[in-house]
């Protein structure tokens, strides 16, 4: 690891002004400081925010939930509010990595969390989300983790957040902090970025902006709702692929949808047009699996991930199929 | 008169160091209080072929701390290979930094040394190397033409393959891939190493501490005396430690520069390039057989890598040879050179992978002859090892594989696959049998017997190792059954290289090989005793009282154990069968392991509860390489891109099943006198086949290359109706 410099934030407005370029914002650290051992991120000062005052969950004046940016990931997960009302959240957050991990882990942390793929990881590998202008690895190489959606020529790196695919699909904004002390909220869908031809940018967030806290919506699928995750192992493992699916009914009919994937893109992939086609139909598997082909239409896989397609599609059926089924 | 031997073998009692373990208290090979020591961080090659051009270590020396950087430039010159592609083996030299030359991608071309651990990581990353980049060889597929036959024994045949294939009423021609895997141990591979006035002492985590100081000594061209190796407590090996590997060196190589003590811990990525692996092996099966299961030809052909200079070769065929009785047999290895570091043993080599391939293939051939896969294997069972034309010592294979079948409730079993489901999950059975050679070695320990307040009490020396397995433990139960005293008052004394030799842990011949070398020292002690005053060789007298009788307060005995001619004449093996019930998901390929049975014979039982530890571990690294493990290969760099346990998937608890483990009685007095035999590879042993086996009568998909992940199932098509 490289030196660096430690500024424990007493308040807000300390953390804010230590802030520089090169520094970084440092929650649970599960992500960051493995990225530092590895020699990926190289700041020079880590500003510690974990214990900053933003740990509260409450009732919005909208309907909804906030959640406080620096709550731990199972402190918000096992909460009682977003239990009975977000249960989908909370479905995604405990298949994420292990237990001590989500007891380190900040929500805040969580919307930043940095890619898994291996190119990225390994400082002597091109990689243009680590080194702009280094290439791209993974598009000729090992690809077989990587985006069917939303990649570009410089990047096919995938969003590996089991949390974010959960909040995609139930619809947030995200709270930060401005370096100039105001706030502003950004629309949980364009919180995360595509590639483009800047894929060392995972986030709208501007340079010194601090997550403080998140919205969530007037709960809408506390009732059937499900989050599959497809992984290589049964626990402490990435997503092949995850869906989130979150469905409110009345009258048999779907009047609302919620579904987003993950482990197929550079942010997690919301289906909006899929969310549409099934309001006002009736729930049962051939419009599920119309469902699913609609979704996974425009997917363009790699050599390496062709399986994504099939297992996509049969994972949103799945995960649909259970939200239906499911009453808490 | 004995005073007790309710403490003695074959009790389940708890391990003698586990409140030292659990406590921090057991010492590991960096956790000795060396004073004075600094720390040493390596610096891996970022290409997998070609030559350093320029090593620029200015930066790394100007940073603070660094006392000392070496490279292929500075480094002292060590003992070269005298041959090309020497073959690896546990006393093979070391050497590292000796030329410009790089051979696989991490391999080591510079060494730091700081005052600090953090000082030494960051300036490691300072040292800026050029590189002359070849194209390297990284695809075995690539580089069929480059295979070669590493010696004569690694072919065998008897009677006629073509001819017991023309004979058959059925015939099956399958392949089987299992990918390159890593041993990961928890404790990473580590030494505190100290060079001081031409003597070493050396802390280090290593299976076995004789080979240890004969890899020092001759890679430094040392006299061995001057070598001491200390590896008190290991935290598992599964082979990698059987080596002595080029970080020991490097970190001597620094000390004997520095004159300071040196420690070097090697990074769990490191763990990946540096220490050892399991290669790939691309195993060819045929099987003939007679419409009433006879098996009339068998052939099992192997195709590996090795480094580009080096050899090791995995036996994978062995197990083919002696498992079945099948008069026509054919077995060939190949390995082809490729750039990337030489494999080495991993939990039973040969067998565990080759057992893959066997296993299946002769489930595949029941399958395809709509007979029971018990029933086959039973009909072709052999106590004679046809492979080396004697008997086996004792062989309870279709004991195990019948009280097994018994426990698992085998007869509920459907024979059609996709037959047995519950809601999206399609549910298999399958079974798979074990073998492994139980090798006993010449062993020697030491008993230091002394008076206190009126109690005899021992100690035990010898310089085996415990990694993880329970030496300690079934050394003190030993020592308690052969002088009659209990196992608390028993204490064990291991890896140190100035107590007497013993073969070390590997094989699965640690507990046959100390046991009986602690029992020879014990018999000694007693029979001298009794000697010196006329006392009869059958009489029973209590140890204390045979020290009073002697005047004597303290009393030292040695004793060697080691095979009898009895042994040579026969083929000693422990064997056992496997039982999987696995639950796959139709939709999302993921698999699901119920509950499994594994039953074995592996002689006397010294400790039940330890023994029931290296099954359960054997069980879920054989559930790892089934579902989980792999090390994948970047396929235009040749660098490993799983490289931690966030993607290196060794199993977690949820991957495992309810597990049954038995043990058969058996005394087999031929192995050893104390008829003990290995079960530390056995657990691992077929594993993989009884699940690949349950996978394919839970879906009909047969799965040959592991690990079965959910992509590879999904890809398979798990819909109905869709053949294989």
């Amino acid at each position: 690891m490289r030196p660096f410099t430690y500024t424990g934030a007493k308040n807000k407005e300390q953390a804010l002004q230590s802030y520089s370029p090169t520094s970084h914002y440092l929650g649970g650290g599960t992500n960051l400081l493995d990225l530092m051992k590895e020699d990926v991120e190289r700041p020079d000062q880590l500003i510690e925010v974990a214990s900053l005052d933003y740990k509260k969950i409450f009732q919005n004046d909208k309907g909804g939930l906030t959640i406080g940016g620096m709550l731990s990931n199972s402190e918000t997960a096992n909460h009682p509010e977003v239990r009975k009302n977000y249960p989908l959240l909370s479905m995604s957050m405990l298949s994420a990595a292990t237990a001590q991990i989500r007891n380190m882990a900040t929500n805040g942390g969580n919307l930043l969390q940095r890619t898994r793929c291996p190119y990225f990881f390994e400082a002597s590998m091109p990689c243009n989300k680590r080194e702009p202008g280094s290439g791209c690895g993974a598009i000729k190489g090992m690809n077989s983790l990587h985006a069917i959606f939303g990649y570009s020529d410089s990047c096919i790196a995938v969003h590996p957040s089991d949390m974010c695919v959960g909040l995609a699909a139930l619809g947030a904004t995200v709270e930060v902090q401005k370096p100039d002390g105001s706030t502003r909220i950004i629309a949980f869908d364009d919180f995360h970025r595509l590639p483009g031809s800047q894929p060392e940018k995972d986030t709208n967030l501007m340079p010194g902006e601090l997550i403080t806290a998140i919205h969530l919506e007037r709960p809408e699928f506390s009732e059937h709702y499900y989050y599959l995750k497809i992984r290589e192992r049964s626990s402490y493992a990435f997503a092949l692929i995850s869906v989130a699916a979150g469905l409110q009914l009345k009258g048999g009919e779907i009047t609302k949808a919620g579904l987003a994937m993950g482990g197929v893109a550079h942010k997690p992939w919301k289906f909006k047009e899929v969310e549409k086609f099934l309001v006002g139909k009736k729930p049962d598997e051939s419009i599920f699996e119309a469902a699913a082909e609609l979704a996974m239409k425009d997917a363009k896989p790699f050599e390496g991930n062709t399986y994504k397609v099939e297992m996509g599609k049969k994972a949103i059926v799945r995960a649909l199929s259970q939200a239906y089924a499911r009453k808490s | 008169m004995k005073t007790i031997k309710a403490s003695g073998i074959g009790k389940p009692i708890d391990r003698i160091e586990g409140r030292l373990k659990v406590t921090g208290m057991a010492k590991y090979a960096t956790e000795f209080p060396v004073e004075n020591k600094v720390y040493a961080q390596a610096v891996n090659s970022t290409i997998a072929k070609g030559e350093i051009v320029s090593i620029d270590t200015s930066e790394a020396e100007k940073a603070a701390g660094v006392l000392a950087v070496l490279t292929h430039k500075n480094a002292e010159k060590l003992k070269a290979f005298e041959e090309e592609m020497p073959e690896l083996g546990t006393t093979t030299i070391a050497p590292v930094l000796q030329s410009n030359k790089v051979h696989y991608y991490g391999e080591y071309v510079g060494l730091v040394v700081a005052e600090t651990f953090e000082q030494a990581t960051y300036a490691a990353k300072l040292v800026k190397v050029k590189y002359k980049e070849e194209t390297p060889d990284i695809h075995l597929d690539k580089s069929r033409a480059k295979a070669y036959k590493p010696t004569e024994s690694s072919d065998f045949s008897r009677g006629d393959m073509d001819a017991g294939m023309a004979a058959a009423d059925q015939t099956l021609e399958a392949t089987y891939n299992t990918p390159i895997e890593h041993h990961h141990p928890m404790e990473l591979h580590a030494v505190i190493a100290s060079w001081n006035n031409g003597k070493v002492l050396a802390y280090t985590s290593q299976q076995m501490v004789d080979n240890s100081t004969i890899v020092i000594s001759d890679t430094f061209q040392i006299p061995k005396k001057d070598v001491r190796v200390v590896a008190a407590f290991v935290g598992g090996g599964f082979g990698s430690k059987l080596n002595t590997d080029r970080h020991v060196i490097l970190a001597l190589m620094a000390s004997k520069k520095l004159g300071k003590p040196v420690q070097l811990t090697v990074t769990r990525n490191q763990m990946f390039t540096n220490t050892g692996m399991r290669q790939h092996n691309e195993q060819n099966m045929r099987i003939g057989a007679k419409k009433d299961g006879t098996l009339t030809a068998l052939s099992h052909e192997t195709l590996s890598h090795t480094s580009t200079f080096q050899e090791y070769q995995e036996p994978c065929g062995n197990v083919s040879k002696m498992l079945y009785k099948v008069p026509n047999n054919l077995i060939k290895h190949r390995l082809i050179p490729l750039n990337f570091q030489t494999p080495c043993s991993m939990r039973a080599p040969g067998e565990a992978t080759g057992s893959f391939a066997l296993e299946s293939a002769m489930d595949e051939m029941a399958w395809k002859l709509k007979m029971d896969p018990i029933d086959f294997r039973i009909k072709n069972d052999t106590q004679i090892d046809l492979s080396e034309e004697r008997p086996f010592s004792s062989r309870l294979l279709i004991e195990c594989l019948r009280i097994g079948a018994e426990k698992f409730g085998w007869k509920e079993r459907k024979m059609e696959p996709r037959t047995n489901t519950n809601g999206n999950w399609l549910i298999g059975y399958g079974v798979s049998a074990a073998s492994r050679e139980a090798p006993y070695k010449k062993t020697s320990s030491k008993v230091i017997i002394s008076l206190e307040e009126g109690k005899a009490i021992a100690t035990i020396q010898m310089d085996a190792t415990d990694i993880g397995t329970g030496s300690y433990t079934i050394i003190a139960q030993t020592a308690s059954e052969y002088l009659g005293i209990p196992t608390e008052d028993v204490t064990v004394e291991l890896g140190d290289s100035n107590y007497p030799v013993t073969p070390g842990s590997g094989g699965s011949w640690g507990a046959a090989s100390y046991c009986n070398g602690a029992r020879a020292a014990c018999e000694n002690a007693i029979a001298e005793l009794k000697r010196k005053k006329n006392i009869p060789e059958g009489e029973e007298i209590a140890l204390a009282d045979l020290l009073k009788q002697n005047d004597l307060t303290k009393f030292e005995a040695e004793g060697t154990a080691e095979p009898s001619e009895e042994f040579e004449k026969y083929s000693v093996f422990s064997f056992g069968a496997n039982f999987s019930e696995v639950w796959v998901d139709k939709d999302t390929g993921m698999s699901r392991i119920k509950r499994m049975v594994n039953v074995g014979s592996a002689g006397k039982i010294l400790n039940p509860k330890t023994a029931y530890g290296q099954i359960i571990g054997g069980l879920t690294m054989g559930v790892g390489m089934a579902l989980t493990e792999q090390t994948k290969i970047e396929p235009n760099f040749g660098n490993f891109i799983t490289r931690s346990f966030a993607d290196y998937h060794a199993p977690v608890n949820l991957d495992m099943a309810n597990v049954e483990v038995i043990f058969l009685p058996e005394e087999d007095k031929i192995a050893n006198k104390m008829g003990v035999k290995g079960i530390g590879e056995l657990g691992i042993t077929s594993v993989a086949a009884s699940i690949a086996n349950a996978i394919f009568n839970a879906t009909g998909k047969r799965m040959r290359d592991l690990p079965i992940t959910p992509e590879k199932l999904i890809m398979a098509k798990l819909e109905p109706g869709v053949e294989s």
